[in-house]
C-alpha cells in the first residue's frame, strides 16, 4: 500500500512539476527559450570541454556569453534571474567537485591499499590498520595513522587552547566589555586571524622551536605540543567570533528579566546566558576544532615531516606530522602511490572537518528554532 | 546602642579583612608578573632577588598567598568576618579543583614516591576526591579559598624548602632515549607560579567581593579581564617582534630624492592583430623619486640589497585573479539567494554548501586545484599562476557570498516594497536599490576575505610553484603577454601558464633553503625577516582597511 501510494505522489509531484515548466515553456517568449537553451548548451559544453582539455572550450564560453549578452539586451528580468542561478548552482558545484577530484586521484592507492575485513576485500583498509609510512622501499606502505594521530594530537591541544580562552573572549567581547574596550578588542581579535600561517609557522620555527628543544632537552625540535599551542591561538578568533554571534542572538529581554530579580551580571551570564547560547557555542568550538584540523603551514614548518608515531602515544614533545603537512611537505616530490595516498590524507581531512561544519551548522539550527530566532 | 557598636566592630574588622583580601590579589598579581619575567629569563632563577634567592622567596610568597587566603576562609567561616557566601562554591569549581589535585597527586604518586599504573591512579583518585570534597561539600568561603591555597601552600612549600632548587631536573620515566624529555626549574617554576598565582587571585578576588554572587562576579571578571588582556598582549607582541626583527632589511638603503628610482616605462602601442602593422606608438620613462630596494629589486648576485618585488607582483595578480572570479560569482549568487530564490530546500543546500567550503581545509584546496586545474591549461601538468588565481578564487568565493547574503539581508524589506510600489521591476530594485545598500558590507567582507587570501601558502604550494631567489626580470608580467591566435582559444597568455612566485609561497621557499650565496643573499635570517614584515604589512592593511571602512558605514547607515 505505501510504495503504491508513494509512487502516485511522486507521480503528482512530477506531473506538478511538468505543468508549471510548460506553463513556463508557453508563457516565455520564443526568442527568450532559444537564447536560454543556447546559453545553457554553452556553460555545459564549456565545462566539458574544460574537463576533456578541448580547445574548444572557448567556442562553447563565447557561445554562452553571447546568449547572455543578447538575454540581458531583450530580456533583462528572466535573464538577471537565470544567470543568478547558474552563479549559484556552479558554486554549490564546487564542492562536489572537490570530493570527486580528490577521490579519482586517491583511488590507485586505496586500491593497492585494500585488505580483507570478513573475508570481502575493503579498498584502504590497510592504511588504517598498519602503522608504517614507507613509500621508498618495497612493499610500500603507506599507512595514514601515524598523521592521524599527530593531528589528534595538534587538534586536543588546540582546542585546549582555544576552546576555553575563545569562549571566554567571546564573553567579554558581547556581554562584559564596555563598548570603548570592545572597540579596541574585537578589531584585535580579527587582526590576530589576520596574521597569514606561515608567518606564525616562521615565529614558531625561528623562535619557539629552538627555545622549546633548548628548555626541555629535546632531540631535535618539533613538538605537538607547541604546535597546538599556536593553531589553537590560530583557531581561536574562529571560536570567538561564532561564539560571540551565538552569546549576542540570546535576546535581550531573557537577560532583563533575570536581572530586575536583582541578580549580578555574572549570575545572568552563567545562569540564563550561557545555557541559552550553549549549543551555539559548541557549534563555535567545533568550528574551531574543524580549523586546527586544517591549518597547514604552521604545522609544516614546525615539525620534524618523518611520518612516525611518538612513543608513548601522549608524548606530546615530539612532532612527527600531520595529515595537512605531509600533503604540503611531500606533494612535489612524491610521484606514482605516493602522490595518490596524499589524496587519500586529503579525503581524511576533507570528510572530518565537513563533518565538523554541518555538524556545528544543525547545531545552530536547533539553537535558532529554540530561541525562536527571527528566520 | 549595642547594635551600633557592633556594627561598627563589624565594620572594622569587615575593611581589615578586605584588605587583606586586596592585598592578596596584589600579591598574586606581583606573583604572576615575576612568573613572566622569570619565564622570559629577565629573572634569573639561579641568582638573587631584594638579597633572597629566588626560588625561595618566590616559594615563600606562595605560602605567605595561600595562608592568607586560607585564613580569609576560615575567618569566613568562624563568622568573624561578615561575607555572603553560597551554600557551596558549586559543580564547576569543584570539577576544576579535582582535575588540578588529580593531576598533582598523580604526578607526585608516580615520580616522586615511584608507585606502579594502579598505585598512582588510586592516589591521585583519592587527592582528586579529597578536592572534590573540599570544594563542593563546605560552604562556598571555605570551599573556594582552601582548595586553592592548599595549593600554593604545597607548591610554595617545595620551593622554600628546596624540594626544586636551581639543579633540579626531572625526566619521565617510559620515554624512550631518542624522544626522551628533561623538565628544569627555568620552565617549571614560572609555570607553576604562574598557575598558583591564577588560581589563588581567584579565590582571593572572590573574597574581596564576600563570596556569593558579588564575590563570584569580581572573580570571574578578574579571569575574563586577563584573557582579553592577554589576547591582545600576544597580538601586540607577535606583531612588534616581526616588525623589530624585519625593519632593518626592509629599509636598508632606502633614498629619497628626484630621480634615484628604478625606472619605469610607460608605452602605449596600437597594434592590428594578426597583421603585425604598428598603428600608433608612445613610450615615456618615469623615473621614482624613491628608492626602495627591499621592495623594488628582486634575488640577484649584482644586487646591494636584495628584495622581494617579484613576489609582490605575484602577491598582486593573484589577488586581482582571485578577485575577478570570486566577487561576480559570489555576489550574484547571493543575489539570487536572497532576492529571487524561495526559501526551501535549495536555499539550504546552498547554504550547507557555502559554509563547508568556507571551513574546508586550504590544503585541501590545493589538493583539488593540482587535480582539477593544472592538466588542463598546458598540455602536461604545470604548476602556474593561473591555477594559482582560481584556486584562490574558489577559497575566497564562500566568504564573498556569506557575507554579501547578510548584508543584503540587513537591508529592510521596506526598501524593497517602496521600490516594488513605484512599479519597478525585480531587477532594477536590486539593481538601484538593494545593491547599493548591501555594499558597504559586500566590500567590508571582500577586502577581509583579500586579506586572508593574501595569506595563504598551502594551496599555492601545490598549484603555483616559483623559485626560492627570484630576480627581477622573472617578476610576472601578465598586462604584456596577452597574444592573440587564429585558431581556438583565440586569446592565450604564456605569463599565466607559467609558475611564479607570491610573497607567503616565498616566505616558505626561506625557511627551507638553508643558504642563498649563489643568490647573492649572505644573510638568510635577516631576509626571511625581511619577507615576514612585507607580507605581513600587506595582509594587515588589507584588514586595517577592511576594518576601518566597516566602522565608516556602521557609524553613517544604521537600519535599525
Amino acid at each position: 500500500m505505501g510504495t503504491t501510494d508513494d509512487a502516485t505522489d511522486w507521480q503528482r509531484h512530477a506531473n506538478r512539476r511538468l505543468a508549471t515548466a510548460r506553463e513556463f515553456v508557453a508563457e516565455t517568449e520564443t526568442d527568450a527559450l532559444a537564447a536560454g537553451l543556447v546559453g545553457v548548451l554553452g556553460l555545459l559544453g564549456g565545462f566539458v570541454g574544460f574537463l576533456v582539455t578541448s580547445q574548444y572550450t572557448s567556442v562553447a564560453v563565447a557561445a554562452f556569453l553571447a546568449a547572455v549578452g543578447y538575454g540581458w539586451v531583450r530580456h533583462r528580468e528572466l535573464t538577471a534571474r537565470a544567470v543568478t542561478l547558474a552563479m549559484t548552482v556552479s558554486t554549490s558545484l564546487i564542492l562536489v567537485l572537490i570530493l570527486a577530484f580528490i577521490v579519482l586521484e586517491a583511488l590507485p592507492a586505496l586500491r593497492y591499499e585494500s585488505g580483507e575485513l570478513l573475508g570481502v576485500s575493503v579498498p584502504g583498509l590497510r592504511m588504517f590498520t598498519g602503522t608504517d609510512w614507507n613509500p621508498a622501499t618495497n612493499p610500500k606502505r603507506f599507512s595514514m595513522l601515524p598523521m592521524i594521530h599527530g593531528t589528534v594530537l595538534v587538534t586536543i591541544v588546540a582546542t585546549l587552547v582555544a576552546g576555553p580562552l575563545g569562549v571566554a573572549a567571546a564573553l567579554f567581547l558581547s556581554e562584559i566589555a564596555p563598548p570603548r574596550v570592545r572597540e579596541f578588542v574585537k578589531p584585535g581579535v580579527e587582526i590576530l586571524a589576520g596574521i597569514p600561517s606561515i608567518v606564525y609557522g616562521f615565529l614558531g620555527f625561528a623562535i619557539l622551536g629552538p627555545w622549546v628543544s633548548d628548555q626541555f632537552d629535546l632531540v631535535g625540535q618539533g613538538t605537538y605540543l607547541f604546535v597546538g599551542i599556536v593553531v589553537g591561538l590560530m583557531a581561536l578568533p574562529t571560536v570567538v567570533s561564532v561564539a560571540e554571534d551565538a552569546i549576542d542572538s540570546v535576546p535581550e529581554s531573557m537577560k532583563s528579566g533575570s536581572l530586575a530579580m536583582g541578580t549580578t551580571d555574572w549570575q545572568t551570564m552563567t545562569a540564563i546566558t550561557i545555557p541559552a547560547a550553549f549549543s551555539g557555542v559548541s557549534a563555535a568550538v567545533l568550528l574551531g576544532v574543524g580549523r586546527a584540523i586544517g591549518e597547514t603551514m604552521a604545522a609544516t614548518v614546525m615539525l620534524r615531516n618523518e611520518p612516525t608515531i611518538a612513543e608513548p602515544l601522549y608524548n606530546v614533545f615530539y612532532g612527527f606530522e600531520t595529515l595537512t603537512s605531509v600533503i604540503a611537505n611531500k606533494y612535489g616530490s612524491a610521484t606514482g602511490l605516493q602522490e595518490s595516498a596524499l589524496f587519500v590524507a586529503g579525503i581524511v581531512l576533507f570528510v572530518s572537518v565537513l563533518a565538523l561544519s554541518i555538524g556545528s551548522q544543525l547545531i545552530e539550527a536547533h539553537m535558532h528554532r529554540k530561541l525562536g530566532g527571527s528566520e | 546602642m549595642t547594635g551600633a557598636t557592633e556594627t561598627g566592630v563589624v565594620r572594622g574588622r569587615a575593611s581589615t579583612a578586605k584588605t587583606v583580601a586586596a592585598a592578596a590579589v596584589g600579591l598574586s598579581a606581583l606573583l604572576f608578573a615575576l612568573a613572566l619575567a622569570a619565564g622570559f629569563e629577565l629573572l634569573s632563577l639561579t641568582g638573587r632577588l631584594a638579597g633572597v634567592p629566588t626560588i625561595p622567596l618566590l616559594g615563600g610568597l606562595l605560602v605567605t598567598l595561600g595562608a592568607a587566603v586560607i585564613a580569609f576562609g576560615a575567618g569566613s567561616r568562624l563568622e568573624l568576618v561578615e561575607t555572603d557566601p553560597s551554600r557551596s562554591a558549586g559543580l564547576v569549581a569543584g570539577t576544576l579543583f579535582t582535575g588540578i589535585w588529580f593531576v598533582v597527586t598523580g604526578l607526585v604518586a608516580s615520580q616522586t614516591l615511584g608507585l606502579g599504573t594502579v598505585g598512582w591512579l588510586a592516589a591521585a583518585s583519592l587527592g582528586g576526591a579529597a578536592a572534590f570534597a573540599v570544594t563542593a561539600l563546605p560552604r562556598e568561603d571555605v570551599g573556594s579559598t582552601v582548595p586553592a591555597g592548599a595549593l600554593a601552600g604545597s607548591v610554595g612549600l617545595v620551593m622554600l624548602t628546596g624540594g626544586i632548587g636551581p639543579d633540579w631536573s626531572w625526566s619521565p620515566a617510559g620515554f624512550s632515549d631518542a624522544q626522551s624529555v628533561t623538565v628544569f626549574p627555568r620552565v617549571v617554576i614560572p609555570i607553576a607560579v604562574a598557575f598558583c598565582a591564577l588560581v589563588v587571585g581567584w579565590a582571593a578576588a572572590k573574597a574581596y567581593g564576600g563570596f556569593g554572587a558579588r564575590g563570584r562576579h569580581l572573580g570571574a571578571y578578574l579571569l575574563i579581564y586577563l584573557n582579553a588582556g592577554s589576547i591582545i598582549a600576544v597580538l601586540f607582541v607577535l606583531v612588534a617582534f616581526v616588525f623589530a626583527k624585519g625593519i632593518d632589511p626592509v629599509m636598508a638603503g632606502v633614498t629619497v630624492g628626484l630621480g634615484v628610482g628604478p625606472t619605469t616605462t610607460l608605452a602605449v602601442d596600437l597594434v592590428i592583430p594578426f597583421a603585425d602593422v604598428r598603428l600608433f606608438g608612445l613610450s615615456y620613462d618615469v623615473v621614482w623619486p624613491v628608492s626602495w630596494p627591499f621592495v623594488m629589486n628582486g634575488a640577484s648576485i649584482l644586487n646591494d640589497v636584495n628584495g622581494v618585488w617579484p613576489a609582490i607582483v605575484g602577491t598582486i595578480w593573484l589577488v586581482v585573479g582571485a578577485v575577478a572570479l570570486a566577487v561576480p560569482l559570489g555576489v550574484g549568487s547571493a543575489i539570487f539567494l536572497t532576492e529571487y530564490a524561495e526559501r526551501g530546500r535549495f536555499t539550504q543546500v546552498v547554504e550547507v554548501a557555502t559554509n563547508a567550503l568556507w571551513s574546508t581545509p586550504s590544503i585541501v584546496f590545493g589538493l583539488f586545484g593540482a587535480a582539477f586545474l593544472l592538466p588542463r591549461f598546458t598540455p602536461t601538468p604545470k604548476k602556474s599562476l593561473l591555477a594559482g588565481m582560481i584556486t584562490l578564487g574558489f577559497m575566497l568565493l564562500p566568504l564573498v557570498l556569506i557575507t554579501a547574503r547578510e548584508a543584503m539581508l540587513s537591508v529592510p524589506d521596506e526598501y524593497r516594497d517602496a521600490s516594488a510600489a513605484l512599479g519597478v521591476s525585480k531587477w532594477q530594485t536590486v539593481r538601484s536599490v538593494v545593491l547599493p545598500a548591501a555594499m558597504p558590507g559586500v566590500v567590508t567582507g571582500v577586502i577581509l576575505g583579500v586579506g586572508r587570501i593574501a595569506g595563504e601558502t598551502a594551496p599555492l604550494i601545490l598549484t603555483m610553484g616559483g623559485g626560492t631567489f627570484v630576480t627581477v626580470d622573472q617578476a610576472a608580467s601578465v598586462v604584456d603577454s596577452f597574444q592573440l591566435t587564429l585558431s581556438p582559444p583565440f586569446v592565450t597568455n604564456p605569463e599565466l601558464t607559467q609558475a611564479t612566485t607570491a610573497l607567503p609561497y616565498q616566505l616558505y621557499q626561506l625557511i627551507l633553503a638553508n643558504v642563498g650565496q649563489s643568490s647573492g643573499i649572505e644573510n638568510m635570517d635577516t631576509f626571511r625577516w625581511g619577507t615576514a614584515l612585507v607580507l605581513l604589512v600587506v595582509v594587515l592593511s588589507f584588514y586595517a582597511i577592511g576594518i576601518a571602512t566597516r566602522q565608516y558605514f556602521r557609524r553613517k547607515l544604521d537600519y535599525e
